[in-house]
């Protein structure tokens, strides 16, 4: 999750003087933005294999009873990536922060928490250059637009722990904004001013999610989680966009074959076709129903230094929802993963560190990407 | 504070700081990868954006121009007047004794007058100052035709001549061994000066408004007896500095945007805008088009600038102009300068889209640059000229709809 308010300012500022703002990918500009995955650093690296029975994740509420007493929790991801658009490649960089969370326990049975993750990211920036000629003389103009924001889901959750079964429930609430400025520029020397113009647009949702884990056996546990998501309210100055949200399902496992080795996999659904009609109406391609996979292993039985350390490996594949163009082309995603994690601060902080890398593509238009998750868990 | 509270702050603290600093460019494949809108200008042509102009003459005096201008030319003669401040007939002197005397004034030695050449047309050679002693208290109201019998030879002082190649620069020049005041002068003198040479021609002298060198008066004695053996140099400045014209300057007559000259002339024009001119930032240009009524004057191959200001607060000939120099506009005007000029406008319309213009009036106000320091000027034909009169050209960005979501 990006802590907006101080980011937009400095980002602001920053953009001003370079001209130059931030964006997490350029696909964000299709749809509703880039769907972000909120899981925490330790899942990235096993490719989101255990993120239903991640309490530091957002995807299933009655993961928050892997809580014992209260713990907070911060994900940092610094992304640099390449984006190839068929005739030219560009660098770019970024970092967000997927997760913030803080949980307690409240009982020996109910553990309760809050979540502020990124749902979906809408940072990024094109540039066109054009040759104009409103008085009859060429003259070249530079049109940078810029959009800098997303929705945030904040999410309010409970999970009660039955005998083998964890029972939750989340409250969540999307809110966020974008602010959106096109800047038309032209050559120092010519008689023309440089134009900007800017728009913010507020989202404003609602959701509920589902979630159980359960565990048939010692060395097996099974998660399922399903979201209802209400309607995304996008509102400018001038107007309203009312847009379909999807319902999202996810169900894993986890299998410890022996001791100190754990294999998980997840598989999910989002039904994001709710949200064409929408976007239809408003001149963007159509979205559809995505589905995305994830398995990884965690070995936690090594030691560095005589402190445990986790190693962890995943895969992870995805279908990305908004069509890059009325063809339409969709985005698929794809991505390997490796991390460690250890412990600090005599067993009350846990640090977690993955690396990530993947692209996504489209047609001719591809991004390869490198993420680096730093994860802090601190126990007090 | 504990050690793990030490190092989780540390790391929050440095991923807050790492991720507020990213900084990345940004790429596009269009129509994929761009946003639906599209920035499109529109240009129009405002013929009658004018709705009211005038202008009027009188906003830097005479006696307030940095310069003092003697022609001769068939179009304009001008005569230089100068009266200087009064010459004290005593000094204070240290006596070797370490006592202060007062000495008076005995023999003068010689007068010299201190002038600064400005302005001259190279071309014209054989430049020659010819200075009279005027009356002391002469009408600082008076006319060309009631000043010229005192540029007579009876009062003729002395002949400067100018070397040829001097283009700008002091001119000291010992005029007289002596100027006799009468007392009822009080001890001021009055001198006029006027411009002859091979052709006709004019030229301009600092008066020492607005930071150009005054003439300066000197006059070399000694004192009388006893103390005759002491020398002193008495230097007195223009009390009053100013040139008479002929033909005299006018109110600039109807229907014509006068601008520049000596008064200085000022136009004042009131805009009528569309709506989407003026309430945004969507104006990338706007050039206010002018058409000259005649060549512009000044000096030969010289040139100014017309500035266009907007008017904060509208009290006719003293209206309020808005001091901020990056709201204006400004060309270039060279002597002898005819046809159509383009104005720059767009700071001005940009600046009545503000909050800080958004109340003022659409008023504006056309001057010469830089006023009362040069002798440009330039007439344009006002709104009464029809397709002649000005004219409003503006490009501007059409309202851009972003889309949602």
């Amino acid at each position: 999750m990006t802590p907006r308010p101080l980011c937009l300012a400095a980002a602001a500022a920053l953009a001003f003087a370079s001209r130059a703002p931030a964006q997490d990918s350029v696909f964000g500009i299709r749809g509703l933005g880039f769907p972000d995955r909120s899981v925490s650093a330790a899942s990235a690296g096993t490719g989101g294999g255990f993120a239903l029975f991640d309490g530091a994740a957002v995807l299933n509420p009655a993961a928050l009873s892997t809580w014992h007493g209260t713990a907070g929790w911060a994900v940092a991801a610094g992304s640099n990536r390449s984006f190839d658009n068929g005739s030219g490649s560009t660098s770019l960089s970024a970092t967000r922060f997927p997760v913030l969370g803080v949980a307690g326990q409240i009982g020996p049975r109910i553990v309760v928490g809050v979540t502020v993750a990124d749902y979906l990211d809408r940072n990024w920036a094109v540039s066109q250059a054009d040759t104009v000629s409103p008085r009859g003389t060429p003259v070249a103009a530079q049109d940078q637009t810029t959009s800098v924001g997303g929705v945030s889901d904040i999410r309010l959750a409970m999970a009660y722990r039955l005998q083998a079964v964890v029972l939750g429930v989340g409250l969540h609430a999307l809110t966020g904004s974008a602010q959106t400025t096109v800047i038309r520029t032209f050559p120092s020397d010519s008689a023309f001013l440089p134009f900007a113009q800017h728009q913010v647009t507020s989202y404003r949702g609602v959701g509920l999610s589902l979630g159980a884990l359960a565990t048939p056996a010692r060395s097996l546990l099974f998660a399922a989680t399903v979201r209802f998501n209400g309607s995304l309210r996008a509102s400018s100055p001038d107007s309203a966009l009312t847009v379909g949200m999807p319902v999202e399902a996810s169900g894993g496992v986890t299998f410890q074959p022996v001791q100190g080795l754990l294999l998980s996999g997840t598989v999910g659904y989002a039904s994001w076709s709710s949200a064409s009609s929408a976007l239809a109406s408003s001149g963007e391609g159509p979205a559809r129903n995505v589905w995305s996979v994830g398995a990884g292993v965690d070995v936690t039985q090594l030691h560095l230094i005589g402190r445990p350390l986790a190693l962890r490996l995943g895969y992870r594949w995805r279908q990305l929802p908004f069509a890059v163009d009325s063809g339409p082309s969709w985005l698929t995603e794809h991505a390997v993963a490796g991390g460690i994690g250890f412990e600090a601060a005599g067993g009350r902080a846990t640090v977690d560190v993955t690396v990530e890398a993947g692209s996504r593509a489209a047609r001719s238009l591809s991004e390869s990407f490198v993420t680096a998750y730093v994860g802090l868990t601190i126990r007090p | 504070m504990s050690a793990w509270r030490s190092a989780a702050f540390a790391a929050l603290a440095f991923g807050a700081l790492a991720g507020c600093k990213e900084q990345i460019s940004s790429p596009g494949k269009c129509p994929a990868l761009c946003p639906s809108g599209h920035v499109q200008l529109a240009d129009t042509l405002l013929t009658t954006a004018d709705v009211s102009d005038t202008s009027v003459r009188g906003f830097v005096l005479v006696r307030e121009a940095s310069y003092l201008l003697a022609s001769n030319l068939d179009s304009l003669q001008s005569l230089v007047l100068v009266r200087f401040s009064r010459i004290d007939t005593t000094w204070f002197v240290t006596l070797s004794s370490g006592l202060v005397d007062t000495a008076y004034v005995g023999n003068p030695d010689s007068v010299v007058l201190d002038l600064h050449l400005v302005q001259r047309d190279t071309a014209v050679k054989g430049l020659k100052l010819l200075v009279y002693r005027l009356p002391a208290l002469f009408d600082t109201g008076a006319s060309y035709a009631s000043i010229l019998p005192y540029f007579a030879d009876s009062t003729l002082v002395d002949t400067v001549p100018i070397s040829d190649t001097l283009q700008t620069g002091d001119l000291p020049v010992r005029i007289a061994d002596s100027l006799v005041i009468a007392p009822a002068d009080t001890g001021v003198v009055s001198l006029g000066i006027a411009v002859v040479a091979a052709g006709k021609t004019a030229l301009a002298l600092g008066s020492g408004n607005l930071g150009t060198t005054a003439p300066i008066l000197s006059t070399y004695i000694h004192a009388k007896a006893p103390l005759d053996t002491l020398s002193h140099v008495t230097s007195v400045e223009p009390s009053v500095s100013l040139f008479v014209m002929n033909p005299p300057p006018g109110q600039p007559p109807t229907g014509v945007l006068a601008l520049g000259g000596i008064p200085t002339a000022r136009a004042t024009l009131r805009l009528s805008l569309p709506t989407v001119v003026v309430d945004s930032n969507a104006v990338v240009r706007a050039t206010l088009l002018l058409n000259t009524t005649g060549p512009a004057g000044g000096f030969a191959r010289d040139s100014f600038f017309v500035f266009a200001q907007p008017v904060v607060r509208d009290f006719g000939a003293k209206s309020i102009l808005w001091p901020d120099s990056t709201v204006s506009g400004s060309v270039l005007i060279h002597e002898g300068q005819t046809g159509p000029v383009a104005l720059d406008l767009a700071p001005i319309l940009r600046f009545w889209g503000t909050t800080q213009g958004d109340s003022t009036p659409r008023l504006i106000v056309l001057r010469a640059y830089p006023e009362g320091s040069i002798l440009g000027s330039v007439t344009f034909a006002g709104r009464v000229a029809g397709a002649l009169g000005p004219q409003l050209r503006v490009t501007y960005v059409k309202p851009y709809t972003f889309g949602l979501p």
